[in-house]
């Protein structure tokens, strides 16, 4: 049986590829699977895939008593980040538009090829806030030295570390997947000689994330992807816990690429992994270090830029190590698109308009996973939702879920509320503004800040008026008003935060990447771009289950057998559709 | 085999003419005993049972012809039964939801001894009655009212006629349904000869309604092992007529041409094939090198798998529960085992009715899955004493075990959604101690010593094959699937397929999905020109990559 979904799986590959994606994972992906499937045993003997009993023993004994420790700072924390979100909601619109210029030179190109865009990986930021200091002189000029006197990196002020550590443990309590991760691998060090250079943003999630890295054995550096996202504090944490740090909220763009070429160029010491957000790390050494590049063990990246970018690399054959494909794990996109958009959707529209859902009329463009994570929350309320969708087979999902599928003219005048998640561009346009009834929201879930057609509403006899950060009405001559909210930009992003479960999401799939590609025998990987293996994003999915309690039944000896699978999985064939 | 097939048949023609009659009156009584239930005791479930007589006749019937065609499918499938995972509902089962009630003449003489004619004096054909084929008209004609989505396709390509050319030999079930299949596949311009892949499964009059037509249809209600291969063989070898495309269910007819008629084989310009057992035949015919011609695999197209599975699921585990014990579903305690697609449906609808649901899975992503859906993921053992309902739909073997059912409550209901009749341990209750008692057809309480009775529906066997029906919505896009099928594999350029095993490609999955739109007055709405750029896609589709998840 194993072998025959091999087959299914690889004749489906085998038809119509969509020119606009680049193909080449597909066939490696098939023989990928064998080469699993050989592996297996070994797999489950050597590191990070115990029994599935073993490791939730190792959860619970872990979480329990930790859950009634919590309960009181938590609290706090979050009483505390709750107001600081309505506060800063312009401090964060800031950082967003400005960080949006400032990566627009480097990402215009691909962006518009990308059809999701990661939370995780875009916006970790937007959560968490960040003190700065008054000390406004460059971190590059100034001699920095940590309690230990390691001197190797470059933060803004040491002297946060303490308060820095304080969030890394706030944060540590969030993503219980990792410190799970790093109990189980214990006395193990599967990273043991990996030396790491990363950029993502630098927050207290991603400090879990690289301390974790630095508990199974890797050596790290690292900058951040992002010129505004830095949490300084954290920075000094990770710095004064021996870890080379290249970051500060607010670097200009020099300093941005003098702090990754920091990262990679140290003297005695030669990146063996990259872990990647946005590409902006990779490019760099493919250019100005091809000789480190080559001798790269393997590249882990988040964005779908970054994505983008790796294939180009690898069709042009200059691609000369293997590179994961984080971001189209099944886990991740699930986590990413359906079940963050669906809360966020609620408390986005929440925050900005404080409307009430039921008996509203709603239109929801596009039925892909962002669309049918809003129609679920918001049918959750008892709203009235409509659809538009151009693909048939997702039109048909909608009408089997009970939603009308509609196209947006036909129901532009009665809706209460259009909701755009097509990743498309122009969904609404102005002729539909033009029509639509006053009081009417308009907001974007999908992609960047295409969907909505706001150009056409910076027109002369048209007024805008901000009414609260992120929420305009657009007043038309007769009086009619639009809510147009985040102008057009990505709702989830600007209004709303993104939970800590999902970041923890994504960053046990990157360490489970790194130690994926770190520890495959030579020869699994070629020097192509994968998706990360089932087998990991099974392990990925096994270590959040604690979080909720879940108990997964064990298969038997016998029932494995009969199914022709691993008692510990892969459990699914690849074409498996979740 | 032919002895009990007549026995078996009086008995069908008897029930199933109750069937038509019956539904709606029975329908009624249960609604009737659902209130009455309120004020007698709740506990004494027999007495309720008895209260519904009209119930047993049109069970009886349904039940009888499934286990006759279990027994006589086993010999040819058993040994590849454990493979399949999912059963196509639309495959195995689109019999059970339309008998045959006209049940032909007391005439017994076999069909293949009589000369038959129809009113255009063709005689290629053999069916029970051609004089039933008005009456078979009607039928066609009702199952074209839910089947828009071929008629579509009819107007849309009728000028076109992408099968004009097309020699197609197909072996489905025979029913109303099918016959709009094959008779859509005519107007597209191809020619057909058909017979049965299953002996019980023809409705006879719709079979002479084809006939009447032109088609050359072989097979009549209850044939012999030895008629099904004869009719078989009358569909491929005839005089001056080679086919050149295969339509199978079941892979018995290319099986039987693979064999017999190598030469024919050969020429064949594709295979489109339905059924889970016939796809694995196929792969490995492939396997091993000898499949010379592309075969098409539709059953595991995303439209077709949604709908067989998570919709198809979702309705008829409510009705099967229904119709078998009138239980109610709210604040009921529910354990699920396995939140695969056909879990995922059961645990929609179950929530929806306010039953407390919990699920069972061994895989962490689709554990984890059932956890963000909002439901609890435990082990078997941990809720065994609570529960009030067991449903599996895992695949598995001996998901719920003896020592399970030990410890269960008393009037817990067990019952399978998900494969065969492995899932719960049935012979570990045949024991002496346990006393089965049939309560209705489907229906069995199993007795403990103490007086504890647990309620087994269907024997363990599949409850929706058993007890519920399958919508005709759902054999209409099987039916769009084999349609377009066809016409890709006919009309591809040479050398987009080669001697190999396909799914079918996602545009055409598309196009089956875009045609049953129209049943819901969906509107689909248009990329523009500047959109598709935008997006790098073609206007018409494919709109997604191949590895999009839906």
């Amino acid at each position: 049986m194993a072998k025959e979904k091999n087959h299914i799986g690889g004749s489906w590959e085998d038809l119509a590829v969509p020119e606009y994606f680049p193909e080449p994972y597909t066939e490696e992906r098939a023989e990928e699977e064998e080469e699993d499937t050989e592996e297996a045993a070994r797999d489950g003997a050597v590191k990070c895939s115990p029994t599935l009993l073993r490791m939730l023993k190792a959860a619970e004994s872990r979480w329990t008593p930790r859950d009634r420790d919590k309960a009181e700072p938590s609290k706090l924390g979050r009483k505390v980040s709750e107001a600081e979100a309505l506060k800063t909601n312009m401090k964060i619109q800031l950082n967003d538009q400005q960080e949006e210029f400032n990566k627009l030179p480097t990402k215009a190109g691909p962006r518009p090829l990308s059809h999701s865009v990661s939370q995780s990986s875009a916006d970790s930021f937007s959560s968490v806030g960040s003190v700065s200091s008054e000390d406004e002189s460059p971190p590059q000029k100034k001699l920095q030295k940590t309690s230990k006197g390691l001197t190797d990196f470059c933060i803004k002020n040491i002297k946060q570390a303490a308060f820095g550590r304080k969030e890394i443990d706030i944060a540590q309590q969030e993503m219980p997947a990792l410190m799970i991760l790093r109990k189980r691998a214990g006395g193990e060090k599967p990273l043991a000689g990996a030396k790491v250079a990363g950029c993502t943003h630098i927050t207290a999630h991603t400090a879990v994330l690289i301390e974790t890295l630095a508990a199974l054995g890797a050596q790290c550096r690292w900058a951040a992807c992002n010129i505004f996202s830095t949490q300084n504090s954290v920075a000094a944490a990770l710095a004064e816990g021996g870890i080379s740090v290249f970051a500060w909220k607010g670097e200009s763009e020099d300093d941005f690429l003098w702090c990754i070429d920091r990262c990679v160029a140290a003297d005695s010491w030669e990146p063996n992994l990259i872990l990647d957000d946005g590409g902006d790390l990779t490019q760099w050494m493919y250019k100005k270090y091809p000789s480190l590049f080559k001798k790269l063990k393997g590249i882990v990246e988040e964005s779908v830029t970054g994505i983008y970018r790796l294939y180009q690399l690898s069709k042009a054959g200059k691609l000369c190590a293997p590179a994961m494909n984080v971001n189209d794990s099944v886990t991740k996109q699930k986590f990413d698109s359906i079940y963050c958009c669906k809360e966020s959707i609620l408390d986005g529209l929440k925050r900005t308009t404080d409307v009430m859902f039921g008996g509203k009329q709603v239109v929801v463009c596009g039925y892909g996973e962002v669309g049918k994570g809003c129609c679920a929350a918001l049918k959750g309320l008892g709203a009235v939702i409509y659809v538009t969708e151009v693909d048939p087979i997702c039109a048909l999902q909608a009408c089997m879920d009970g939603l009308r599928v509609v196209t947006l003219s036909e129901v532009i005048r009665h809706a209460d509320l259009v909701i755009t998640c097509t990743g498309n561009k122009d969904v609404v346009t102005r002729e539909h503004f033009d029509r639509m009834r006053s009081g009417c929201i308009v907001c974007n879930m999908g992609h960047s800040n295409t969907e909505i057609d706001l150009a056409s509403l910076r027109t002369s006899e048209l007024k805008w008026h901000r009414v609260r950060p992120q929420v305009d009405h657009i007043i038309w001559p007769d009086g009619k008003r639009v809510v147009l909210l985040a102008e057009g930009r990505l709702l989830n992003l600007s209004c709303s935060t993104v939970p800590s479960f999902v970041l923890s999401v994504t960053a046990a799939t990157q360490a489970l990447a790194l130690i994926e590609l770190y520890n495959a025998p030579a020869g699994r990987y070629k020097q192509d771009v994968y998706l990360l293996p089932k087998k990991m994003d099974e392990y990925v999915a096994s270590l959040h289950l604690p979080m909720f309690d879940a108990h997964v039944t064990e298969l038997t000896d016998e029932q494995a057998q009969y199914l022709s699978i691993s008692k510990h999985g892969p459990f699914k064939p690849n074409y498996y559709r979740y | 085999m032919s002895e009990t097939a007549g026995d078996a048949k009086s008995e069908v023609k008897q029930a199933s003419k109750e069937v038509k009659e019956s539904e709606n009156v029975a329908e009624k009584y249960s609604a009737m005993t659902v209130s009455r239930n309120s004020e007698i005791n709740m506990g004494e479930l027999s007495s309720v049972f008895s209260a519904v007589p009209t119930h047993k006749p049109v069970k009886k019937q349904i039940q009888f012809v499934e286990e006759k065609q279990e027994f006589s499918r086993f010999p040819t499938k058993t040994g590849r039964r454990s493979l399949s995972r999912s059963i196509s509902q639309s495959s195995t089962d689109s019999y059970c939801s339309a008998a045959s009630y006209t049940d032909s003449s007391d005439d017994e003489t076999s069909p293949r001894d009589k000369t038959q004619v129809n009113s255009k004096g063709s005689s290629d054909f053999c069916v029970k009655n051609i004089k039933q084929a008005e009456f078979g008209r009607r039928e066609i004609e009702i199952a074209e009212q839910d089947m828009s989505a071929l008629i579509s396709l009819r107007k849309r390509a009728q000028s076109e006629k992408p099968l004009a050319g097309a020699k197609i030999v197909g072996c489905t079930h025979i029913t109303a349904q099918t016959a709009v299949l094959i008779e859509t596949l005519v107007a597209l311009g191809a020619q057909c000869r058909w017979t049965a892949c299953n002996i019980y499964s023809t409705q006879n009059e719709v079979a002479a309604a084809l006939a009447e037509r032109g088609v050359a249809a072989f097979a009549w209600k209850g044939e012999s092992e030895d008629d099904f291969w004869w009719c078989i063989d009358r569909c491929v070898n005839t005089e001056g007529w080679q086919p050149n495309m295969i339509l199978d269910d079941g892979g018995d007819l290319t099986h039987w041409v693979y064999k017999k008629y190598p030469n024919v084989f050969k020429k064949i310009r594709g295979i489109v094939e339905e059924s889970v057992t016939g796809v694995h035949r196929l792969y490995q015919l492939s396997k091993a090198g000898k499949l010379c011609v592309p075969a098409m695999n539709v059953n595991d197209s995303v439209t077709k798998q949604k709908f067989d599975n998570l919709y198809c699921c979702r309705e008829s585990i409510l009705d099967g529960l229904k119709r078998t014990t009138d239980v109610m579903f709210g604040g009921k305690q529910v354990v699920v085992c396995g939140y695969g697609e056909v879990g995922k449906g059961c645990s929609a609808a179950l929530k929806a009715l306010g039953a407390v649901v919990y699920v069972t899975e061994i895989d962490p992503i689709c554990a984890l899955q059932a956890c963000m859906d909002g439901f609890r993921v435990v082990k078997l053992n941990e809720v065994i004493r609570l529960v009030d309902v067991i449903i599996t739909c895992t695949g598995n073997k001996n998901v719920v075990t003896r020592e399970q059912l030990d410890r269960m409550k008393n009037g817990c209901i067990v019952c399978n959604m998900g494969h065969s009749n492995t899932e719960i341990d049935v012979a570990s209750l045949r024991t002496p101690e346990l006393t089965w008692e049939r309560v209705r057809s489907q229906v069995d309480h199993v007795i403990w010593p103490d007086g504890k009775r647990v309620i087994l529906l269907a024997e363990g066997r599949l409850l929706n094959l058993s007890c519920s029906t399958v919508p005709t919505f759902v054999l209409s896009i099987t039916a769009t699937t084999q349609a377009l099928a066809l016409i890709e594999l006919y009309n591809a350029p040479e050398g987009r397929y080669k001697q190999d095993v396909y799914l079918l490609p996602k545009k055409m999955d598309e196009y089956v999905a875009s045609l049953h739109l129209a049943t819901f007055d969906a509107h689909l709405t248009e990329l523009t020109d500047e959109q598709a750029k935008y997006l790098g896609l073609n206007k018409n589709g494919p709109f997604k990559p191949n590895y999009y998840r839906y």
